[in-house]
C-alpha cells in the first residue's frame, strides 16, 4: 500500500472529529472545528447534532460553512431559532461538547482570542484578535470543551495576555465552581503535532498522544512551561484513507483549510459552485 | 406610538438612513454573519455619517468597512473578525495603529451582549448571565457587575440593557406596515428591534399584508417596532441570505486581500461604495450574472415555500 499523504490541518480535523460521540449535541465555532463536525457526521457520528450560535440547531451538513451564520449553517436544520435562545439552552445544560479555536492557551487551558499585548497592553495591542464571540460562553457553560490550535512558538504560554475563555482558571481544585462557572472545562487540546489532555487533580495540561514523525523534545521546546508527559504516552497512527476522504469531502474546495491559496487556485465562482454541489450529497 | 402604526413606512434606503442614522448615534445591525445589512452600511458610508457607537454581537465585513471608512467611534460587542478567512484588516489597523482613527472597544461575550438586547427588549435595567465569570472580560469592562445571587449566594454577572438609537435589520420579506418575516436563524434580531428607539427594516421583497397574515408565525418583528421599510434586493451580498442567495466567499476573499493594504482598501471602497450612486450600482459592479448564480446555488439547498 502506498503511503497516504495528508496535511496537518486534515489530521487536526480528524482528531477533533473523533472527540464527538454519536447522538451528542455539539456547539461548534468558526474554522476547522466546522470541518471536524461535518467529518464526524459523515464518518462515525451520523446522529451528532450540531448547534451554531446564530440560532441553527441540528442542520444537515451538505456544505462547509465559512461563518456560523452562513445560510449553509441552516441547511435542513431541525430547529431555526435565535442566538439568545441557543446560548440560554447551553446555560441550561443541554449541550454536551463545544469546540473552540484560540490564539494562545495556558497550562490550565485558559484561552486568549482577544489580543496579543506584545508589551503594549489591552488598549493598543500588538495584534487585536476577534474577541470572545461565543468562545467565552462555550468555555463557561458547556459540558466539555475541545480546543484546536497549532503548536507554534508563543501560543502555549505560562499565562495568557488576556483571559477570554475560562479553562481551569488558576488550576485550584474548585476554581471553576467558585467563579460560578458550569461545565467541566477543557477535555482535550488538538494541535498539528500532538494531543494534550488535563490532569484530573492538578488540572495541568499534559502530553497525551504524539503524531507520526514528531518527538517529545520538539513538543516540549514549543511549550512555555515544564510540560508533563503521560506515563502511557500514546502514538497516533496515520489517518486512514476513509477518514481523509471524509474530511476532504467536508471541505471539497479546500477553502477552510487551504485559505487564500485555495481560493486563488479556483478558476472562479462557477468552479466553486460546481464542486460544492457535487460533494454536498444533495 | 401611533405614528408607527401606519402602512406608509416605505422609503428609499437613502431616505431611511438620512432620517434615522445621524452623527454620533448608537446603532445595531441584524443578522449574524449571514443576513447582514451590507447595503445599509454602504449607504451610511456614502452619506458620511461619523462617530457611530455600534452595539452588536458578531460582525465581519460590515464593521470592517465602517471602521475603515472612519464612521465608528466606539464598539461594544463580542466578535470582530473575518470568519474562516482571517482577522479583520481595518479593525486591526484601527485598534493597533489608530488608522484612520482609533475606535474605543468594550469587549463582551456573545451571550453577554445577547442578554443586553434581551434586557432592552424587556424594558428591564439589566439581565443576569453565567458567562464571562472568572475571566478578564469583566476586568477590562467595568459595566459587567459580578454579584452574589441574592437568593442562593452564587456568583452571577449582571449586564446593562442596551437601547441603541437605531436598529437596521435585513429580512427576506416585509409589508408596508413593517411586519418583517424571517426564514433561517434569527440571531438577536427580535430583541434588537424591540430594544432600539427606531428600527429600519430592509428586505429582499415587499409583500402584501394579506401575504403576511398567511403565515403570521414567521413574523419575527411586528409593525409597531418598525419605523421604515426599504426594499433592497441582494442587500446582504457578499454575505448570504437564507433561501435567496449563498455566501460569496471568493468576493469576500478578494476584499480581505485588498483591505490588508490601506491604499488598496480605499480604492475598493471608492469603486464599490463611494462611486456607486446606490445599491443597484453596486450590484451592477458585482455583476447581475454573479448574483443570479449565488441565488441558484442557495436555492439548490434552501427554497422558501411559496
Amino acid at each position: 500500500m502506498s503511503e497516504i499523504k495528508y496535511t496537518a490541518s486534515e489530521l487536526m480535523a480528524i482528531t477533533t472529529a473523533k472527540e464527538f460521540k454519536d447522538w451528542e449535541v455539539a456547539f461548534v465555532g468558526i474554522g476547522i472545528p466546522l470541518v471536524a463536525g461535518i467529518t464526524a457526521k459523515r464518518f462515525h457520528a451520523p446522529n451528532l447534532n450540531i448547534v451554531y450560535e446564530s440560532g441553527c440547531i441540528g442542520p444537515q451538513k451538505y456544505r462547509v460553512d465559512f461563518n456560523v451564520g452562513d445560510s449553509s449553517a441552516a441547511d435542513g436544520a431541525l430547529c431555526l431559532t435565535s442566538e439568545w435562545r441557543v446560548f440560554s439552552d447551553m446555560q441550561a445544560g443541554y449541550y454536551d461538547v463545544g469546540v473552540l479555536g484560540a490564539a494562545q492557551i495556558d497550562k490550565f487551558g485558559n484561552l486568549n482570542t482577544t489580543a496579543i499585548f506584545g508589551g503594549q497592553g489591552y488598549c493598543s495591542p500588538k495584534v487585536r484578535l476577534p474577541g470572545s464571540g461565543g468562545g467565552n460562553d462555550i468555555g463557561s457553560n458547556i459540558g466539555r470543551v475541545v480546543v484546536m490550535l497549532r503548536l507554534e512558538p508563543l501560543r502555549f504560554v505560562e499565562k495568557v495576555d488576556y483571559l477570554t475563555t475560562p479553562g481551569f482558571l488558576d488550576g485550584s481544585p474548585d476554581a471553576r465552581k467558585k467563579a460560578g462557572l458550569l461545565g467541566s472545562g477543557p477535555a482535550a487540546v488538538v494541535t498539528d503535532k500532538a494531543l494534550f489532555r488535563f490532569d484530573s487533580i492538578t488540572h495541568e495540561m499534559y502530553l497525551d498522544t504524539i503524531y507520526p514523525g514528531v518527538s517529545v523534545e520538539e513538543i516540549k521546546s514549543l511549550v512555555g512551561w515544564d510540560l508533563k508527559v503521560a506515563a502511557d504516552l500514546k502514538k497516533a497512527s496515520d489517518p486512514t484513507a476513509e477518514e481523509l476522504a471524509a474530511v476532504r469531502a467536508a471541505d471539497p474546495a479546500n477553502l477552510i483549510m487551504g485559505g487564500a491559496a485555495a481560493r486563488n487556485s479556483l478558476s472562479g465562482l462557477d468552479e466553486y459552485i460546481d464542486v460544492t454541489i457535487k460533494n454536498s450529497g444533495k | 406610538m401611533t405614528e408607527r402604526n401606519c402602512s406608509g413606512k416605505q422609503m428609499s434606503l437613502q431616505q431611511a438612513i438620512k432620517k434615522y442614522v445621524t452623527d454620533g448615534c448608537s446603532i445595531t445591525f441584524g443578522g449574524f454573519i449571514g443576513r447582514d445589512c451590507v447595503a445599509a452600511v454602504h449607504e451610511i458610508i456614502r452619506q458620511g455619517v461619523k462617530d457611530l457607537t455600534v452595539i452588536d454581537d458578531s460582525k465581519t465585513d460590515m464593521m470592517d468597512l465602517l471602521v475603515g471608512a472612519g464612521a465608528v467611534k466606539r464598539w461594544e460587542g463580542a466578535y470582530l473578525g473575518y470568519g474562516a478567512i482571517g482577522l479583520a484588516p481595518n479593525i486591526r489597523r484601527s485598534i493597533e495603529k489608530g488608522i484612520p482613527s482609533k475606535i474605543e472597544v468594550e469587549d463582551w461575550s456573545n451571550a453577554g451582549i445577547s442578554m443586553r438586547f434581551l434586557a432592552g427588549s424587556l424594558n428591564v435595567p439589566f439581565m443576569a448571565t453565567r458567562s464571562m465569570l472568572g475571566t478578564d472580560i469583566p476586568k477590562y469592562n467595568e459595566r459587567i457587575k459580578v454579584m452574589h445571587d441574592p437568593y442562593e449566594g452564587e456568583p452571577i454577572a449582571l449586564v446593562p440593557a442596551a437601547h441603541p438609537d437605531v436598529a437596521i435589520i435585513h429580512v427576506q420579506r416585509a409589508d408596508a406596515m413593517g411586519n418583517a418575516q424571517v426564514w433561517g436563524f434569527t440571531g438577536n434580531d427580535e430583541n434588537k428591534a424591540r430594544a432600539a428607539k427606531h428600527t429600519i427594516i430592509t428586505c429582499e421583497e415587499i409583500v402584501t399584508t394579506d401575504e403576511i397574515r398567511h403565515q403570521g408565525n414567521l413574523t419575527l418583528i411586528p409593525f409597531y417596532c418598525v419605523d421604515a421599510v426599504v426594499q433592497v434586493p441582494y442587500g446582504c451580498h457578499p454575505q448570504s441570505c437564507y433561501g435567496y442567495y449563498a455566501y460569496d466567499v471568493l468576493f469576500c476573499g478578494d476584499y480581505h486581500e485588498a483591505a490588508k493594504d490601506r491604499e488598496k482598501f480605499l480604492k475598493w471602497l471608492d469603486h464599490y461604495v463611494l462611486s456607486s450612486q446606490n445599491h443597484l450600482d453596486y450590484c451592477a459592479k458585482v455583476g447581475w450574472d454573479r448574483l443570479h448564480k449565488l441565488m441558484g446555488m442557495e436555492r439548490h439547498f434552501n427554497r422558501i415555500p411559496g
